[in-house]
């Protein structure tokens, strides 16, 4: 390859780093609106918990999990975390629904859901099933 | 195996960037950490192994026999610095000279320093030894009274229990 080759590939390289850099910028980057200070969020996750600590429930960790994420936005919980009947299949995991005030602009959500599903807490899966405005 | 073993590395170091890429994007942090190590141990490992295989690579090239041969050729001639030594194995001159030359130099230095510490050490030692025996020195003009304290004896008032008893004088103290 001369060195025009070279020079080109090596442009064409960069524009598309940069502009990986610039989409994965706008991909993490808050905006936020104006959000009903009386809207509410509801939220279903499907929980999985394997080896936890004895004496830790699964009600403890999904309470946790959520009370740690909702410091990343600026809902609070409203009531209690429920334990949803299980479903037709009994090998599925267990369902915890939570309602939040108020409701979060699309940023939040994302950041909020991106809470859950990490691996915020050891020995804790969380899968967002349901996530939708109800007031 | 050499190309499973690269193939695996790359597959790692590519799966742990997309991943991580794929996690930022999901606003999971920790997992974007994870994958981002991940990523970064395989990028380090494919790194060490380019580097491992360009080293073997020049220790391993073959060596041209006609340049090492003309390089062999034009080899400077070493400078001989002792070829007197190999004039003379079979005579003594310069050895000689060497040897009784070494031995008036050591000789003449000997001389200095004997004469150096003998005229520096004998003056010293004297003065030492004046004041270690200054201290068990009897007192001058000697341990008997001279003859003005022995008369001063007779003067009313006058009493030495020490001066008496080297006079011998049997009289009692006052």
């Amino acid at each position: 390859m001369n060195r025009v080759g070279r020079l080109v590939l090596g442009a064409v390289g960069l524009v598309l780093g940069g502009l990986a850099v610039v989409a994965l910028r706008e991909a993490t980057l808050s905006t936020h609106q104006p959000v009903a200070a009386d809207s509410q969020v509801e939220v279903v996750v499907e929980v999985e918990s394997e080896h936890r600590e004895r004496g830790q429930s699964e009600d403890e960790l999904i309470e946790a999990l959520v009370l740690t994420c909702r410091l990343e936005v600026n809902s609070d919980l409203v009531g209690e975390i429920e334990l949803l009947p299980p479903g037709a299949d009994a090998d599925d995991d267990a369902l915890y629904r939570a309602v939040l005030q108020p409701a979060m602009d699309q940023t939040n959500r994302r950041q909020f859901r991106g809470c859950l599903e990490d691996w915020t807490i050891d020995q804790l899966l969380v899968d967002v099933v349901r996530f939708e405005d109800i007031a | 195996m050499k190309t499973i073993a690269w193939l695996a590395g790359i597959g790692t170091m590519a799966t742990g960037a997309i991943y991580m890429v794929v996690s930022l994007n999901r606003w999971e942090w920790n997992r974007a950490l994870f994958f981002g190590l991940i990523a970064l141990i395989a990028e380090v490992g494919l790194a060490t192994g380019l580097i491992l295989r360009r080293l073997d690579r020049i220790e391993h090239t073959r060596l041209d026999p006609e340049i090492l041969a003309l390089l062999r050729d034009t080899r400077p001639t070493p400078a001989r610095r002792f070829r007197w030594l190999e004039d003379t194995t079979t005579q003594m001159n310069v050895f000689i000279t060497f040897l009784v030359g070494g031995g008036l130099i050591l000789s003449g230095l000997a001389w200095v320093a004997d004469k150096v510490a003998a005229n520096t050490s004998t003056p010293v030692g004297e003065e030492q030894l004046a004041r270690q025996l200054g201290v068990i020195s009897y007192p001058r003009g000697g341990l008997l009274v001279d003859e003005i304290t022995a008369l001063a004896q007779d003067v009313p008032g006058t009493d030495d229990a020490q001066i008496r008893k080297l006079l011998s004088d049997p009289r009692p103290p006052e």
